[in-house]
C-alpha cells in the first residue's frame, strides 16, 4: 500500500468527529428531555393529587370494557342527513361490529343535551319495513333496523330506527313487547347506497340511562328473522363512557399552555382534556432523508408521535398509559419524524383510597430540544463532511507531496550509484524533516560511497607511485652491485633479483596505466578517422604478434568515420584483443566487428572461451577486478578497466556478454554529426 | 678533468647509489638532499650537468623551481629531471623549464649513464667544429648526430634526448615500422604505450610549429610508427 493510501485511512480516522459530536448531543438531548420528564412528573403528580379528592366523579371501573361504548364530545352539533363529514371526528373514530354483510361501523357523540348515533351498516339487501311494523319483535314482516337500548337503574328502553322508505325518519321508542310510538324527538336520516345504508340520529340524553347498546338487525327476507350484530357481550350494554362535564371544568382549571392534559377513568376511557400542544412551526429542516437516518442511528427514536394524539377510539391504549392504570407513574416519549415533532409524555395514576380510580396524562411537545438538536446535528453533519474533505484533501495533497519527495530522492539516490555522479546534490537536501534527513543521510551515504570509489580508482596510481621509490632504490643497488666482485652464486642471486624488480616495475606500470590514460584522454586531441581501416590495420598486426589465434574481421567494408582519438581507441583494442588471447585457446578464432548504425559506431570483439560468470558482468569493467584465476601475477585487472576509461572517454559504452560458445565486448562510440555532416558531403 | 655533475636528490638510499654510479664511470659528484645547499654550492661552482629530483622532501616543486635558477645562470648547462612523478603535466613543466631530459625513476642504471654520457657527448660536440660525418639527410630533415640536433627545413627543432633518439632511430630507416620495444631500445628507456604516445605526439607539435604541414611521422595502428621519405 502506498503512502498516499495510507494516509487517505488515516483521514477517516476524522469519522470519529462526527460520532464524537452525535454522543454529544444524544447526551444533551437526552439530558434535556429527561429533565423534562421530571417537570412533567411534577405536575401530573399534583394535578393526580388534587383530582383523587373528586372520586365520587369518577366512574366506577368496569370489567367488561369491551362491552362500553364511547360518545365523542362534538363540538359541533352535526346535521341529521346520513353523513358523517361534518362529525369533526376521523373515520379512525368509528367503531366496528361484526355484521351479516360486512363490517358495521358505528359512532357515538354527545353535543349539548343529545346524543348523535352514526352508523354505515353494509347489508346486500335492504328490507324495509311494512308500515305498522317497525319495532315489532314478532311480526309477519321482518326488516332491517338498528336499535338503541338504553339501561337506566330503573328501566330499560329501545328506541328502533327502522324505515318504510329511505329519507328522514324519527325512531320508534318501544313501549312493551306490543306497542311502539315513533318519537319525533328522535330525528334520524336513512340513506341508502349500493351495498348498504346509513344511520344518522338524534337522542336526547335524558331519555338515555347510564348503560348504552346497539344493535343492528339484518334480514334478506321478511320472512325470515333477521340475525343481530350486539355492540355488547352475551350479557348486558356497558356503561356508556364520555365526557364528565364537571371532571372537565376542573381539568380546564389545571391546564397550563404548552400542555395538553387528558384525564381517563379506571378503564381508560378519556373523561377529560383541556389544553394543547403548543403549535411551534415544524421544526426547519428535519425533512432530508440522511437526516432521518442520522436520528434513528443516533438518537433514542422514541415512538411514532402520531400515537401521543388522543385515541380516536376515546380509550387510552398507550402502553405508558396501561402502566399508570396499573399504579405505576410513568412516561413516554413520542416523535415525529415526517414533521420533527416530537412529544415527551407522562401518565400517572390518580389514586384514592388506594384504588387506581383513572390517569393523568401530561403531554408536552419538544420542539424547543428538537430544533436545538436538529440544528446542532445538521451544522454538525455539514462540519464534519466539510472537515472530513477538507482533512482528506490536505492529507492526499500533502501525501502526494511527500511521496513525490521521497521518489524524487530515491530516484536521484538511484541515478547517482548508476551514473556514479556521487556527487550530485539530492532533492529536500535543504529541508529541515526527516525527508532531508534521509536526503542528508543519502547524500552522506552516496559521498563516501564516491570517495570509496574515488579512492578504489586512485589507489593504483597512488600505489604505484608510492612503490616507485623503494623500487627505485632496489633497481639502482642492484646495478651498482653488477659492478662488484660477486661469486657466481650471488650473480644469479642478483640476476633473479633484478628479474624480479623488472616485474615489479611492469606491475607499478599497469597500475599507473588508468592515470595515466585519464590524463591523455583530458589531453587528447579527437580527430575525424576512419574506424574500420584502424581496426583492420591493428588486426594486421595482431596477426603477427599473435601467431596462434586467427583473426577475422567482420562487417562493413565501407569507412566508418568516427570521432576520437585512434591511438586511445586502439590501446582500447590492444587490451581487449589480449583479454580475448588470453580467454582463448591455440587456433581459435577471433572475430573483430565494425558496424555502422548512422548515429553509433559498434565494436565487436568475439573469442570462444570461458563464459563470464553472471555476478561478474556487471564489475568486469571496474578497476581491479579480474575474472583470471591463478598466479598470472602481472595482471590487476586494470586492462578492460582502462578500455572503459577509454570508451566512456569518448562518449561511448563498453558491455561484455556471453555469444556464441564466448565472450563478446562490445564497445559502442558515438559519431559526432560533424562526422555524420562530412560523410553526407 | 673528469667532469662534475651534481646530484640533487631527497631520498639518501637513492642518491648514494646513484652517486656511485656516476662515480665509477669517472664523474666527480657532488650530492645535495635539498634546494638550498645546492644552491650555495652553485654559487661558488657551477656543476657540468645535474640531476634533479623535483620533489625534495617538503619542497614539493623544489626541483623546478632549482632548475629555473640554474637555467638562468647558465644557458646550456644539461639538466636532467629524475622524479618519481610520472605525470605528462610534470614531464611538459619540466621540459618548459628549459630541461634537457625528464627521466623517472624506472629507468635502469645504465639507461641513466648513456644519457648522461649522451648528454656530455652532445655539449663536447656543440664545442667542437662542426664536422659533417655524423649527418642524416632526408629531405627536409637533417639530423645531426653529434651534436644530437635535428632541423627540419633548415630550421632547428627543440628536441629532448629521448624525443631525438626517436626521430633518429625511425629516421635512419624511412619507411620501416619502428615498434614500441625498438622505439624504447632506441631511446634507452622503458617507455609504455602512452609515454610513447605522449612523446610521439610532443615530437609532431615541435615539428608542426616549424611547418604545420608536418605529416612525415605515421601512425601504424598496432604495430609502430615509422618515418615517410619525401613521396
Amino acid at each position: 500500500m502506498n503512502l498516499k493510501r495510507q494516509l487517505l485511512i488515516v483521514s477517516l480516522l476524522t469519522l470519529v468527529l462526527p460520532w464524537a459530536g452525535c454522543q454529544f448531543i444524544a447526551e444533551t438531548e437526552s439530558a434535556l428531555r429527561s429533565s423534562q420528564q421530571q417537570m412533567l412528573s411534577g405536575t401530573a403528580t399534583a394535578i393526580a393529587d388534587s383530582l383523587s379528592q373528586y372520586r365520587i366523579l369518577f366512574p366506577q371501573p368496569v370489567d367488561a370494557v369491551n362491552e362500553q361504548l364511547y360518545a365523542h364530545s362534538l363540538a359541533t352539533a352535526p346535521s341529521i342527513d346520513g353523513y358523517f363529514d361534518d362529525w369533526a371526528l376521523t373515520t379512525d373514530s368509528l367503531r366496528q361490529l361484526r355484521g351479516t354483510d360486512g363490517p358495521i361501523r358505528f359512532a357515538l357523540g354527545i353535543h349539548g343535551a343529545s346524543l348523535y348515533l352514526y352508523a354505515d351498516i353494509p347489508d346486500d339487501s335492504i328490507v324495509y319495513s311494512a308500515p305498522g311494523t317497525i319495532a315489532l319483535e314478532n311480526s309477519s314482516h321482518y326488516s332491517d333496523r338498528l336499535t338503541l337500548i338504553s339501561v337506566g337503574p330503573d328501566k330499560t328502553n329501545r328506541f328502533v330506527f327502522g324505515a318504510e322508505a329511505p329519507g328522514p325518519i324519527v325512531a320508534a321508542y318501544v313501549r312493551d313487547s306490543f306497542g311502539f310510538a315513533p318519537d319525533t324527538r328522535m330525528p334520524a336520516y336513512w340513506r341508502d347506497y349500493p351495498g348498504g345504508y346509513r344511520i344518522e340520529a338524534r337522542v336526547p340524553l335524558s331519555r338515555l340511562g347510564s348503560d348504552l347498546g346497539v344493535v343492528v338487525s339484518n334480514t334478506s327476507d321478511p320472512l325470515i328473522r333477521p340475525i343481530n350484530s350486539l355492540s355488547y357481550g352475551t350479557g348486558d350494554p356497558g356503561r356508556l363512557a364520555s365526557i364528565s362535564k364537571q371532571l372537565q371544568t376542573i381539568v380546564t382549571g389545571l391546564a397550563q399552555p404548552g400542555l395538553r392534559l387528558t384525564l381517563t377513568d379506571a378503564n381508560g376511557w378519556r373523561i377529560a382534556t383541556a389544553g394543547d400542544l403548543a403549535q411551534t412551526p415544524a421544526a426547519k429542516g428535519a425533512a432530508s432523508a440522511w437526516m432521518r437516518v442520522a436520528y434513528e442511528a443516533l438518537i433514542e427514536s422514541g415512538e411514532d408521535g402520531e400515537r401521543a394524539a388522543p385515541d380516536a377510539s376515546g380509550r387510552e391504549q398507550q402502553p405508558y398509559v396501561n402502566r399508570a392504570l396499573t399504579g405505576d407513574a410513568t412516561s413516554g416519549w413520542f416523535r415525529d419524524f415526517e414533521d420533527g415533532r416530537a412529544i415527551v409524555a407522562v401518565a400517572q395514576p390518580v389514586i384514592a383510597d388506594s384504588e387506581v380510580i383513572g390517569a393523568v396524562i401530561v403531554q408536552q411537545g419538544t420542539e424547543a430540544i428538537l430544533s436545538l438538536t436538529n440544528e446542532r446535528l445538521t451544522n454538525l453533519m455539514y462540519t464534519t463532511v466539510g472537515v472530513t474533505l477538507l482533512v482528506a484533501i490536505t492529507l492526499l495533497g500533502y501525501a502526494t507531496w511527500l511521496s513525490r519527495r521521497i521518489r524524487r530522492l530515491s530516484q536521484a539516490a538511484e541515478q547517482a550509484v548508476d551514473t556514479e555522479d556521487l556527487r550530485r546534490s539530492l532533492p529536500s537536501a535543504l529541508d529541515g524533516d526527516e525527508v532531508g534527513d534521509l536526503s542528508r543521510s543519502f547524500g552522506h551515504v552516496l559521498g563516501q560511497l564516491g570517495e570509496y570509489n574515488e579512492y578504489l580508482r586512485t589507489l593504483a596510481s597512488k600505489l604505484s607511485h608510492e612503490l616507485r621509490t623503494p623500487l627505485t632504490i632496489v633497481s639502482s643497488s642492484l646495478d651498482n652491485l653488477e659492478h662488484e666482485p660477486l661469486s657466481d652464486a650471488a650473480s644469479e642471486y642478483t640476476a633473479r633479483a633484478k628479474d624480479g624488480a623488472a616485474r615489479l616495475r611492469r606491475i607499478l606500470t599497469a597500475m599507473s596505466e588508468a592515470s595515466r590514460v585519464e590524463e591523455l584522454m583530458r589531453n587528447a586531441e579527437f580527430s575525424n578517422f576512419d574506424l574500420a581501416a584502424v581496426i583492420a590495420s591493428a588486426t594486421a598486426a595482431y596477426r603477427d604478434i599473435y601467431p596462434l589465434r586467427q583473426f577475422e574481421i567482420l562487417g562493413d567494408d565501407n569507412d566508418v568515420t568516427t570521432h576520437g582519438s585512434p591511438e586511445l581507441l586502439i590501446q582500447m583494442l590492444d587490451k581487449i584483443v589480449n583479454n580475448a588471447v588470453d580467454f582463448s585457446a591455440d587456433g581459435d578464432t577471433i572475430s573483430v566487428r565494425v558496424q555502422d548504425d548512422s548515429t553509433q559506431a559498434k565494436l565487436a570483439i568475439h573469442n570462444p572461451g570461458p563464459e563470464l560468470p553472471e555476478k561478474m558482468r556487471g564489475r568486469l569493467f571496474d578497476s581491479m577486478v579480474s575474472v583470471r584465476q591463478g598466479d598470472d601475477a602481472e595482471h590487476l585487472g586494470l586492462g578492460l578497466y582502462v578500455s572503459r576509461l577509454i570508451a566512456e572517454g569518448h562518449g561511448g559504452a563498453i558491455a561484455a556478454d556471453n555469444v556464441n560458445d564466448g565472450v563478446e565486448i562490445t564497445v559502442t562510440l558515438p559519431r559526432s554529426e560533424a562526422a555524420l555532416v562530412e560523410r553526407g558531403t | 678533468m673528469a667532469k662534475r655533475i651534481a646530484l640533487v636528490e631527497d631520498e639518501a638510499a637513492i642518491r648514494e647509489n646513484y652517486a656511485a654510479a656516476f662515480a665509477r664511470e669517472g664523474y666527480d659528484v657532488d650530492a645535495y638532499d635539498a634546494r638550498e645547499p645546492a644552491l650555495q654550492a652553485f654559487d661558488a661552482r657551477l656543476p657540468d650537468l645535474v640531476v634533479i629530483d623535483i620533489n625534495l622532501r617538503d619542497d614539493v616543486e623544489g626541483g623546478f623551481e632549482l632548475c629555473r635558477e640554474l637555467r638562468s645562470r647558465a644557458a646550456d648547462l644539461p639538466i636532467i629531471f629524475l622524479t618519481a612523478r610520472d605525470s605528462e603535466f610534470d614531464a611538459v613543466s619540466g621540459l618548459r623549464l628549459g630541461a634537457d631530459d625528464y627521466l623517472t625513476k624506472d629507468i635502469s642504471l645504465p639507461h641513466l649513464m648513456a644519457r648522461v654520457a649522451a648528454l656530455f657527448r652532445r655539449l663536447d660536440a656543440l664545442q667542437a667544429p662542426q664536422s659533417s660525418s655524423n649527418r642524416i639527410v632526408r629531405g627536409d630533415l637533417e639530423i645531426d648526430a653529434d651534436r644530437m640536433t635535428i632541423s627540419w627545413q633548415s630550421q632547428a627543432v627543440g628536441l629532448t634526448l629521448t624525443e631525438f633518439w626517436l626521430v633518429h632511430a625511425m629516421a635512419r630507416y624511412p619507411g620501416h615500422v619502428k615498434n614500441r620495444q625498438q622505439l624504447m631500445d632506441a631511446a634507452q628507456a622503458v617507455l609504455d604505450d602512452n609515454t610513447i604516445t605522449s612523446h610521439i605526439k610532443r615530437i609532431r607539435k615541435k615539428f608542426a610549429v616549424i611547418d604545420s604541414e608536418f605529416d612525415r611521422i605515421e601512425t601504424v595502428y598496432g604495430m609502430g610508427y615509422r618515418w615517410l621519405d619525401t613521396a
